[in-house]
């Protein structure tokens, strides 16, 4: 797999992925480009529109929906570094915040907790193997974060002790989640290398 | 400096003044110098004059127009806009860009693109005309009258307050016209701005562009299409990067020895009066027929068939009949929104009517004839995928593989052929399309019109006995236009029958054994291609006279609630946004804390309090909440049967129903209900542009720690403003990948991998492509973040009225969070 080269938030050039020898310089430093917003707002747009088509994938439990956007959040941590992961899975959930405060709450947490990770390692370690590396440690951040924000919220929706939720643990909260994860994970390692070569065009 | 050196150099000096423009020797390469998509060019645009200028794909016509906007700078060159020097070139010094010139003289330069959607930055019409004035740090005062006079200037000044995301693509266009109206340019350039349109849209931008250079604004068309050159001062012809022509219009459209014209002159001469040569066509085929007779079978046959978006107020398609013979070619003609392309959905059973029977090569698909069985209907589907072809709008938006043999060879794999049947109709395909020698090369890195050839191979190769397409040559130039006919008529040959859709393209009617034209949904007319071509120009013609009376148009398809202009703004919506969008968040997050009978009163009459003063439409707020309440009453029927406390009221074996149960399942639906309600509510009442607006304001203290609010803020309105745009996308792209027989709910996990694949790397592809679009179309309106000093359009200002809604929700918060203390 050929991955770009990292993409460094500290310099002071820091829009070297969205510029080229054809500027005209008009962009300016201290501020992201009008390609870095552009790019921002359509994969924010992209979370946002995947949150919504969310369906069951566990039998046992049908009121656990997957849905998509985790993969956005995943390809863009590796495309764009944490911050950009950082971004994009916070606003991504933010109109759920209309309908589901504390499910946007719970999304947002959980995006960070796989999207952020992923895209440290892949940032240190950029290769295939770093993308697998960076996958599954975020996979399994996220896990632990969606088992653990579900044990807390349960009881607002249901009436349920968290005694009763962390009971559901085994038998149905883990492994919706590893099935989840792992949609998302393989989607995200099959897709990136065409995307990739999209982005670095 | 160099720049001030090279200007005072060249000796007409004084002539300059009057020029907007001036290019001197200039190359621009986009791989590092091997190729040149210009080379050593040489122009100017003079203040006020109207430039067309022409070219076919890969002319470097789009890159001429960036360079004369501003947005890019050559490789080598000078370059002078508005008068000054922002690209020097001297030998001793080398180029020289000077980026505060060109921050300068931007702003007096308008730029509008070709797809106009990606053009348009929030969901109101005004806001979007105000941010390029906002961005230029006009006074608000001024802004509230240039907004509306740029308006007035597209004819949109009717609908300041609607959603443009709603709106045609010709409207939109106008739209972004205005938005660069706004900002008052003295040269504004439009890259090819008709080309996603029908003839009606082309022809108003057409005649907005004449009323711009009366006025003395300097305008630089680029276009292939001939007829839009004649009306210009001058025409500039580019050949691969070279200017084969430039002079005044009557001296160059009438120049025979011009290769990159002769084509389209042939073509423009075709659409004068062309009856004849129809007629002529038509009569060739021996007495076409437009009805069936017995004894051939009938591949489409459609009987009263009326469809109806979810929510659309309208019909899409009413009362449609149509009936085709094996071997024939229809033609749908029509407007944009008149519901060719959900005709086309309907034929390859990616839509089910609402009404009529449908028969598409011998399958009932809807009907009294449709199979009850579902395992016979998924039978038919598949049997359908092989018979059928798909081949939808803008199809290059479907390619997803590495290579192109690759992509092509997805549709017959699905359809279950052998590695070596799959190879040779890979290649059988691009020979017969002359795309051979792409086999291994990405989708991706393909011209437009290449990349559309790729994609009707991806169709075509499934050997489909009816092939369906929809507007396929919209928006290519006359070159891939010719090569797409070329393979119609090879598969008519062959047998294939073709529906294909299309604004009345003379070289596709010229296929067609008959022709069906819709209008509203209606078939107004269906019959022999002459006769229906007709019926149509009439209809063109009366309609432009009746909207320029009425100034009102065809709103788009997906529009599913017109909105009106003189709606009353209810209390809620004149609020504050920062107001509303706090006290409401808090409300919604402290629902969970109620758990008495009087908090939830409390909670219930303060939302219905809101509800009244927000004087909301219960009845579309209803249905956009359905989905919640099935959930809400299911979460209901659950904690009824978790919930063991108090009084046992009945037994059914296991489950036990307690009075605790029927507390808890009331209480817990109320506070989801007054949740779903209250956020519903106040979507409803608040713009994104509001929401984002108060976010900017509300996230404002995190600046001083570096966090950039401002660009969030920008980021959040535009993805809130790209949702529709995204979900129509991927719709379109997930039924274009079922047609060819990719399927993520059926068959082995890698053949589920594999479609998911085909579905997200174009989703991806597709955003990236917006993205691109719409940060040019930021640049072009000047928009520079936190480095500029924006003004604002709509002024936040906490009002006594925002003052008392804080009050009092504060009121209500307090009282219900003290409550259990009492």
């Amino acid at each position: 797999m050929s991955m770009p080269n990292s993409h460094s938030h500290t310099t002071a050039n820091k829009d070297t992925r969205f510029n080229d020898v054809h500027s005209t310089g008009a962009g300016g430093s201290g501020r992201w480009s009008t390609k870095r917003i552009a790019v921002y707002a359509l994969f924010v747009a992209l979370a946002m529109v995947l949150s919504f088509f969310s369906f069951p994938i566990f039998p046992a439990a049908p009121w656990l929906k997957y849905d998509p956007s985790g993969i956005v959040v995943l390809v863009c941590g590796f495309a764009f570094g944490p911050a950009a992961a950082a971004i994009i899975s916070v606003l991504g959930f933010v109109p759920h915040l209309f309908t589901n405060p504390f499910g946007a709450l719970i999304s947002m947490i959980v995006a960070l907790a796989l999207s952020v990770p992923a895209a440290l390692v892949y940032r240190r370690i950029h290769s295939r193997k770093g993308a697998v590396i960076g996958i599954v440690s975020g996979a399994i951040l996220g896990v632990i974060a969606a088992i653990l924000c579900n044990v807390v919220i349960t009881p607002f929706y249901a009436h349920m002790s968290m005694a009763k939720v962390v009971a559901m643990i085994v038998p149905t909260l883990l492994p919706f989640n590893l099935m989840k994860f792992a949609i998302h994970g393989v989607v995200t390692f099959l897709i990136y290398k065409p995307i990739s070569r999209l982005i670095n065009k | 400096m160099a720049a001030s050196m090279t200007q005072s150099a060249v000796p007409d000096s004084a002539d300059s003044t009057a020029m907007v423009a001036r290019l001197s020797h200039v190359s621009f390469s986009y791989d590092g110098g091997r190729t040149w998509a210009l080379d050593n060019l040489s122009m100017e645009v003079h203040a006020g004059e109207h430039l067309c200028i022409l070219g076919a794909n890969g002319s470097g016509k789009s890159t001429l127009g960036s360079i004369l906007s501003g947005a890019t700078a050559p490789d080598r060159g000078q370059v002078e806009l508005m008068g000054r020097a922002v690209c020097s070139d001297t030998p001793d010094q080398g180029r020289q860009v000077d980026a505060e010139a060109y921050r300068q003289v931007r702003r007096s330069i308008g730029m509008v693109f070709q797809n106009p959607e990606d053009q348009i930055v929030t969901t109101v019409v005004q806001d979007d005309v105000a941010f390029g004035p906002e961005n230029l740090g006009l006074p608000r005062q001024r802004m509230l009258s240039c907004v509306p006079a740029a308006l007035k200037q597209v004819d949109l000044q009717t609908r300041m307050n609607d959603d443009p995301t709603r709106m045609s693509g010709g409207q939109q266009q106008r739209l972004a016209l205005a938005g660069s109206l706004a900002m008052n340019p003295s040269m504004m350039v439009l890259d090819e701005p008709g080309a996603m349109l029908d003839a009606a849209g082309r022809q108003e931008i057409q005649s907005i562009l004449c009323r711009l250079t009366a006025q003395g604004t300097a305008v630089v068309h680029i276009t292939h299409l001939l007829e839009q050159a004649r009306q210009a001062d001058r025409v500039l012809v580019l050949d691969h990067g070279h200017i084969l022509a430039f002079g005044r219009p009557d001296e160059i459209l009438n120049r025979q020895d011009l290769p990159a014209l002769v084509d389209d002159i042939s073509l423009a001469r075709r659409s004068q009066p062309d009856r004849n040569s129809l007629t002529q066509s038509r009569a060739s085929k021996t007495d076409a027929k437009t009805t069936v007779d017995n004894h051939t079978i009938s591949m489409v046959k459609f009987s009263d068939v009326s469809y109806r978006f979810p929510d659309a107020g309208r019909k899409t398609l009413n009362q449609v009949n149509l009936e085709l013979a094996s071997g024939q070619t229809l033609a749908i003609i029509g407007r944009n929104g008149s519901g060719k392309s959900t005709l086309a959905r309907l034929i390859c059973a990616l839509a089910v009517p609402d009404s009529g029977s449908i028969q598409v090569a011998g399958l009932p698909l809807a009907g009294p004839d449709r199979p009850k069985a579902k395992h016979q209907r998924r039978q038919n589907l598949r049997l359908l995928r092989q018979r059928v072809g798909y081949v939808m709008q803008y199809p290059e938006h479907q390619l997803f593989a590495d290579t192109v043999a690759q992509d092509i060879a997805y549709g017959p794999r699905n359809l279950g052929y052998e590695p070596q049947q799959v190879q040779q109709r890979v290649d059988e395909t691009m020979k017969l399309l002359g795309i051979a020698d792409l086999a291994d090369r990405s989708p991706f890195d393909l011209s437009g019109g290449q990349r559309r050839l790729v994609a009707i191979a991806g169709v075509v190769a499934c050997s489909p006995q009816l092939l369906v397409l929809d507007e396929v040559t919209a928006s290519l130039d006359p070159q891939a236009r010719a090569r797409i006919m070329t393979l119609l008529r090879v598969l008519h040959q062959r047998g294939v029958t073709i529906v294909m859709s299309t604004h009345a393209d003379r070289e596709a009617l010229n296929l067609a054994d008959q022709t069906l034209l819709l209008e509203h949904g209606e078939t107004l007319a269906y019959g022999s291609t002459a006769d229906v071509v007709e019926r149509y120009h009439q209809l063109l013609a009366t309609d432009g006279t009746v909207k320029e009376a009425t100034g009102k148009e065809t709103p788009r398809k997906e529009a599913g609630r017109t909105q009106t202009d003189n709606k009353p703004v209810s209390l809620l919506a004149r609020l504050d946004p920062r107001a509303k969008l706090v006290t409401f968040l808090l409300a919604m997050f402290t629902a969970f804390a109620i758990s008495t009978p009087t908090q939830l009163v409390l909670a219930l009459v303060v939302t219905v309090g809101l509800f009244a003063a927000a004087r909301a439409p219960l009845r579309s707020m209803m249905n956009s909440v359905k989905g919640f309440l099935v959930l809400m009453l299911l979460l209901a029927l659950f904690n009824l049967l978790v919930t063991q406390t108090g009084r046992r009221l009945a037994v059914w074996g296991p489950f036990v129903l307690t009075t605790g149960g029927i507390w808890v399942a009331v209480l817990y639906a109320c506070r989801f209900m007054l949740i779903i309600f209250l956020g519903a509510l106040l979507v409803e009442t608040t713009t994104p542009t509001q929401m984002a607006d108060a976010c900017e304001s509300l996230l404002s203290p995190l600046s001083r720690l570096g966090i950039h609010t401002n660009e969030i803020a920008l980021v959040l309105s535009l993805a809130l403003r790209f949702i529709p745009t995204l979900r129509r996308e991927i719709q379109a792209i997930a039924e274009a990948q079922a047609a060819r027989g990719g399927s993520i709910e059926s068959g082995s996990l890698s053949q589920r991998l594999h479609a998911a694949t085909a579905i997200t790397v174009p989703v991806f592809a597709g955003a990236l492509r917006h993205a691109d679009n719409l940060s040019r179309a930021l640049d072009a309106r000047c928009y520079e973040g936190s480095r500029q000093q924006r003004t604002h359009y709509r002024l936040l200002q906490l009002g006594r009225m925002d003052i008392l809604f804080i009050a009092l929700m504060s009121l209500y918060l307090l009282a219900l969070l003290l409550h259990p203390l009492f």
